[in-house]
């Protein structure tokens, strides 16, 4: 219990959700009741029917209500069940929408213009499945909990009607499959849960890695090694899911052993109490068949209980996800146009590590200049672009455009800064509305001239559809090289004044770099270009070349210039060209 | 439904003759349990002191106890030879994983591979559980009672009979419906519900073109349309199950109906009448049961499908034509004029290659991206099969593909990113060798240059990398690679596939210093588009549209204007600074 109260404690996700639908949770929690009650009455009904016909009433009239009732309980029950379902899941799926508008936002926030890591991917993924899993939250454990509960009410207050002691002792009896099952099948399932994603989780990370390095196994011939790294794994798992299973099995046998007490209550009860005349005894088959029904609502009980560990971790990351979201800064907007871009004494280091990655680095940008920045990986090039965007504070020092904090300027961001990744991402949307994306009011002409401008119009136009092709996931329709064009194109309409470009052309080849890197520099001449780079392709271009070593810029100047003074970089140059081996 | 291939399983039928016997007996236990209900309730309506009852109470207890226990005892007995069925096809998914190697990754995707060994296993598992037992509860259960119904009262078993068929028919049809339907909606629906997860994946580039804010409200509207389509869906696949619930429920209405005015006819006495109201629900009790797992049944199949499907790939045969190899100076492989196909597409990738390559060679392989580098690597190292056997020859013996052990123990593949794994800094190094001396590991990691890194790190050579561990620059991961090399100097065939494309210059540099050396008295392929690598290769392959365009010694290529020079001039057209 207590745990379920920490969940919920400082819920954002679930609670609000309930309260905000309440009418419509309402009808699904009413009409689960009635397909039960439902079901309960045909049964009741039918008892009594059949007890009064065999006395043989010497009128038809005596068994016409509990017939037309017969039929009406039986046309009542799958008309309830259908309409329940179809409104739970409609009211789910409402909720649904609304988690996701709410989960990106609150991935939104966060998120930083920069590709991180790889695994920012798996993460989203991670989120999406825990949306899932609260849509099951309500469907396999609230639902069933709160209709099985609402069951358990009615029961009792129904046998309290005409004795008080035995609804006590039905009310125990019945507890134990309401209450004590499910607590314990959560206490049960929890550790074991708990122990089995952990070893899942483990078991995944050995065997994508099994199949990831599987060209390096296979060279190797290390069958047998190959084949024990997962036994282990296997035979824990088999080991907690043959617990799981006997457990389920056994729980399952409880809870028809509590109902059977709960059916022998009942007859005798009834077999104690309605004595008092023939007519009265019509009610023992009443009372001793009714409870058949509920016993498939009660099993729901336990079995949607013991899932809420699942859930609950779900629970757990997207509130924490939303409670702790970065601060805001008073925002402002610049109105002139840009003319400088200054990183003044910047240090930086993540709150979370002490590892130092920019040193007191300052670099000034005039308008229309163009530098190149490089240096080996991990020396804090994509660090000092997330700086200059504002993705990240300096710990130390400050980044300005025109004198004014860029952090003061997010709202304005997309009018003053342009970029083009590694990997830009494709929608899974049409050419045009794809490149549209940079400038939403756009119009097709004006898209179709950004196009002519990358040097894609050729390619586009003998496309069968033209500007309506879509560019599939990820934009796989087209390769690597035209992707960039496409997000070129897209970055040429929004119009920016400072164009970063991190790394745009490392997965391509030579030829195809070289062709790109002509068209960016030719199409943005008249900007400002932070262009972070691997290697020396292209280096003619920029005014200013920087190298980032160690968290310092160690060489720097005009590519002439270095190429003229400095050995180290003629070496890198003349490599990069083939001159030198 | 049912995949034939399950009862090729070994060892199912006896268990489900066992599974068969316990629900008969199950059966049985239902009508007494019914019969036993029923003559206590009768004894109580006729007025009877409570005493009466303690026996047929006593037998419904027992009755109903045992019908829930041999619930149990199916489980029980069926599940290990459950999870040991399972647990060997796991076995063999993995063995046949490792026989296949990467073109089988290749073909059904990473991510599908690993969640077929989990997940799909565990569903299979389920599956088996399921399928066996309600199938024979639904041949089984249903009939017994009617049988006993029918002894005591021919007309309401006859309509219990004829509602049977009926119900199935509807659901059949309905479902099919359903189906139909269901599939229709299916592409679009597919393409709403990973529109969420694409939306979160272009979220930067959303952010960059600031359009992530406004965003919100699209997600928002996507997920409604979502909604509609699916309840749209729904709708029409919850009918199947409606028209179950209905034809049951109301079929028990209508016996309870019958039997009152037979009562009242006096055709029947109260015990039969009761007993068959209380038996009418279990009637139909397999066949909901089954119904309500239905989903669970189809998933099930289709993971036993794939995974029996893998099974069944055909393997590369052969591989140990070659008896025994090490690669001297005077060791030679020719390609024969050698075509390689990929299954699903109609056009050679590599067509007609020819070339004799022999001893302590370094050979380079260039050409413009999809040139066909990187197929010929794959070919050369084994992960290949050629169209035709008996193209490729090594040391003079004909070989159908080079998929041969003993060549592959001889070889070391060095990628664009070499892969990692999630272990110990000294198990990816020694991953070749896992027993080597602690000397010759730091001597290998030495030579590949990695010392000094490992002082800097916390645990040293203990470290854990790989996924989700330290990161390694790719320049690390290109030396752990050359430390793995280093370390195993029985490996004399040195396949590299791009390993310095995306390193920044500066790295490139300095690892180009640490893997020279091991070029030395090795049998070297080397594909790349980084030029400066031509210096120190002593013969050339240029590839150009699966087709080996040009070979020769760097000079003699250099030499006349083919494809080499205008390969080279296009990719090294720097303009210039000097």
């Amino acid at each position: 219990m207590h745990s379920i109260k920490q969940t919920f404690a400082h819920d954002t996700w679930v609670m609000p959700y309930l309260r905000k639908y309440k009418w419509l949770l309402v009808l699904v929690l009413f009409l689960g009741m009635m397909t039960f009650l439902s079901a309960a009455a045909l049964m009741f009904n039918s008892g009594y029917l059949i007890s009064e016909a065999a006395r043989r009433p010497g009128n038809i009239i005596y068994i016409y209500v509990p017939v037309v009732l017969a039929r009406a309980f039986g046309i009542a029950r799958p008309v309830f069940r259908y309409s329940e379902r179809l409104t739970s899941h409609n009211w789910v799926l409402r909720i649904v929408s609304d988690f996701r508008k709410k989960l990106y936002q609150a991935v939104e926030a966060k998120a930083s213009a920069i590709k991180q890591t790889h695994q920012t991917g798996d993460i989203l993924s991670i989120l999406a499945d825990d949306i899932d899993h609260i849509e099951n939250l309500y469907l396999r454990t609230v639902f069933p909990i709160v209709i099985g509960w609402l069951l358990y009410l009615f029961i009792i207050i129904g046998v309290g009607v005409f004795s008080w002691p035995v609804a006590l002792l039905m009310a125990l009896i019945l507890a134990m499959i309401v209450l004590v099952m499910p607590l314990l099948s959560v206490a049960v399932n929890g550790t074991r849960e708990f122990k089995q994603k952990q070893i899942q989780s483990n078991f995944y990370t050995s065997l994508t890695d099994e199949v990831l390095g599987l060209t390096d196994w296979v060279i190797s011939g290390r069958y047998n090694d190959f084949m024990k790294l997962q036994n282990k794994p296997i035979d824990e798992i088999a080991t907690l899911r043959r617990k799981d299973h006997f457990f389920q099995w056994w729980r399952g046998f409880g809870v028809q052993f509590f109902f059977l007490l709960a059916v022998l209550t009942l007859l005798i009860w009834s077999g104690t109490f309605f004595t008092a005349s023939k007519g009265m005894a019509n009610w023992i088959a009443a009372f001793a068949l009714t409870l058949f029904p509920i016993v498939e609502p009660f099993l729901e009980v336990s079995q949607g209980a013991s899932e809420w560990p699942v859930y609950r971790q779900s629970i757990e990351r997207v509130n924490q996800l939303s409670n702790d979201q970065p601060q805001t800064v008073a925002q402002t907007t610049l109105t002139e146009p840009v003319s400088d871009l200054n990183v003044n004494h910047v240090t930086f280091h993540y709150p979370d590590d002490d590892k130092i990655i920019l040193k007191d680095v300052s670099l000034n940008i005039h308008r229309g200049e163009k530098i190149a920045l490089l240096g080996p990986s991990g020396t804090g090039k994509s660090t000092l672009l997330k700086l200059l965007l504002g993705d990240q504070k300096p710990t130390v020092g400050i980044v300005t455009i025109n004198g004014t904090p860029v952090s003061e300027l997010q709202q304005q961001r997309a009018q003053l800064f342009g970029v083009l990744d590694q990997q830009p991402y494709l929608f899974d949307t049409s050419v045009m509305n794809n490149i549209r994306l940079g400038n939403l009011n756009a119009t097709d002409d004006q898209v179709k001239a950004a196009v002519a401008a990358v040097e894609l119009k050729s390619l586009i136009e003998s496309l069968p559809d033209g500007y309506d092709t879509e560019v599939q996931e990820s934009g796989t329709r087209f390769s690597g090289g035209e992707r960039q064009r496409l997000s070129l194109a897209r970055i040429l309409l929004q119009d920016a004044p400072i164009i970063v470009l991190d790394e745009p052309t490392v997965s391509l080849d030579p030829i195809t770099e070289r062709q790109l890197l002509d068209t960016v520099f030719k199409v943005l001449h008249d900007k400002t270009i932070i262009w972070v780079t691997h290697h020396l392709a292209g280096i003619d271009h920029v005014d200013q070349v920087r190298f980032l070593e160690d968290g310092v810029f160690d060489m720097q100047g005009t590519p002439r210039a270095l190429y003229r003074d400095e050995p180290r970089f003629r070496k890198l140059y003349e490599l990069d060209t083939g001159k030198r081996s | 439904m049912i995949d034939r291939r399950l009862f090729k399983i070994p060892g199912i039928w006896p268990r489900i003759m066992m599974i068969a016997l316990l629900t008969l007996v199950q059966a049985v236990t239902i009508v007494i349990q019914a019969r036993a209900l029923s003559i206590a309730v009768v004894q109580l309506w006729e007025l009877k002191p409570l005493a009466t009852i303690v026996t047929p109470t006593a037998v419904f207890v027992v009755s109903f106890l045992c019908r829930h226990l041999i619930t149990v005892a199916q489980n029980r007995s069926f599940y290990p030879f459950v999870a040991e069925t399972t647990g060997k096809m796991r076995e063999q998914l993995m063995t046949k994983l490792f026989r296949l190697g990467p073109s089988l990754v290749e073909k059904t995707g990473t991510g599908n591979m690993v969640t077929m060994a989990l997940e799909g296993i565990d569903k299979v598992q389920t599956y088996l559980m399921l399928i066996v037992i309600k199938i024979m509860d639904m041949g089984i259960t249903p009939w017994v009672i009617l049988l006993y119904i029918a002894f005591m009262q021919w007309k309401e078993a006859a309509f219990l009979l004829i509602i049977y068929p009926v119900i199935i028919l509807f659901m059949i049809i309905l479902g099919l419906a359903a189906k139909s339907k269901a599939d229709r909606q299916y592409a679009g629906y597919q393409r709403l519900s990973n529109n969420f997860v694409d939306t979160l994946r272009g979220l930067g580039t959303l952010k960059q073109l600031g359009l992530s804010k406004r965003y919100a409200g699209n997600v928002y509207s996507v997920s409604e349309d979502y909604r509609k389509e699916t309840m749209a869906t729904l709708r029409i696949a919850m009918t199947s199950t409606f028209a179950l619930d209905f034809f049951t429920t109301l079929s028990v209405a209508v016996v309870a109906v019958f039997l009152g005015f037979d009562l009242m006819d006096g055709k029947i006495m109260l015990l039969p009448a009761l007993t068959i109201l209380t038996l009418a629900p279990d009637y139909f009790l397999p066949v909901r049961n089954f119904a309500s797992d239905y989903h669970a049944t189809l998933n099930g199949k289709n993971a036993l499908q794939a995974v029996l499907d893998v099974l069944e790939t055909p393997e590369t045969t052969d591989r140990d034509e070659l008896k025994q190899l090490a690669w001297h100076d005077d060791s030679s492989i020719k390609f024969d004029d050698v075509s390689l196909t990929y299954e699903d597409a109609d056009q050679p990738t590599l067509s007609h290659i020819s070339f004799d390559v022999h001893g302590f060679q370094k050979v380079g392989i260039i050409g413009a991206s999809g040139s066909g580098k990187s197929t010929l690597i794959n070919l050369i190292g084994g992960f290949l099969t050629p169209d035709e056997p008996g193209h490729i020859s090594l040391n003079g013996q004909k070989l159908p593909h080079l998929s041969q052990e003993t060549w592959q123990h001889n070889s070391i593949y060095i990628p664009q990113a070499p892969y990692l794994f999630h272990a110990t800094l000294r198990e990816n190094i020694c991953f070749y060798q896992p027993d080597t001396a602690d000397g010759q590991v730091k001597a290998a990691c030495e030579k590949a240059g990695l010392t000094d890194w490992i002082a800097e790190l916390p645990q040293g050579l203990e470290t854990m990398i790989g996924e989700g561990s330290r990161g390694v620059s790719g320049g690390q991961a290109q030396r752990i690679a050359l430390a793995r090399a280093f370390l195993d100097d029985s490996r004399k065939v040195l396949l590299f596939d791009e390993p310095t494309a995306h390193l920044d210059i500066e790295t490139e540099a300095a690892l180009k210093e640490d893997m020279l050396p091991l070029l030395d008295d090795r049998l070297v392929f080397f594909a790349t588009h980084r030029l400066h690598w031509i210096n120190q290769m002593d013969y050339v392959l240029v590839m150009d549209h699966g087709q080996l365009v040009e070979q020769g010694t760097p000079a003699e290529l250099a030499g006349h204007d083919g494809p080499y020079t205008q390969l080279r001039a296009e990719m090294g057209g720097l303009h210039a600074l000097d």
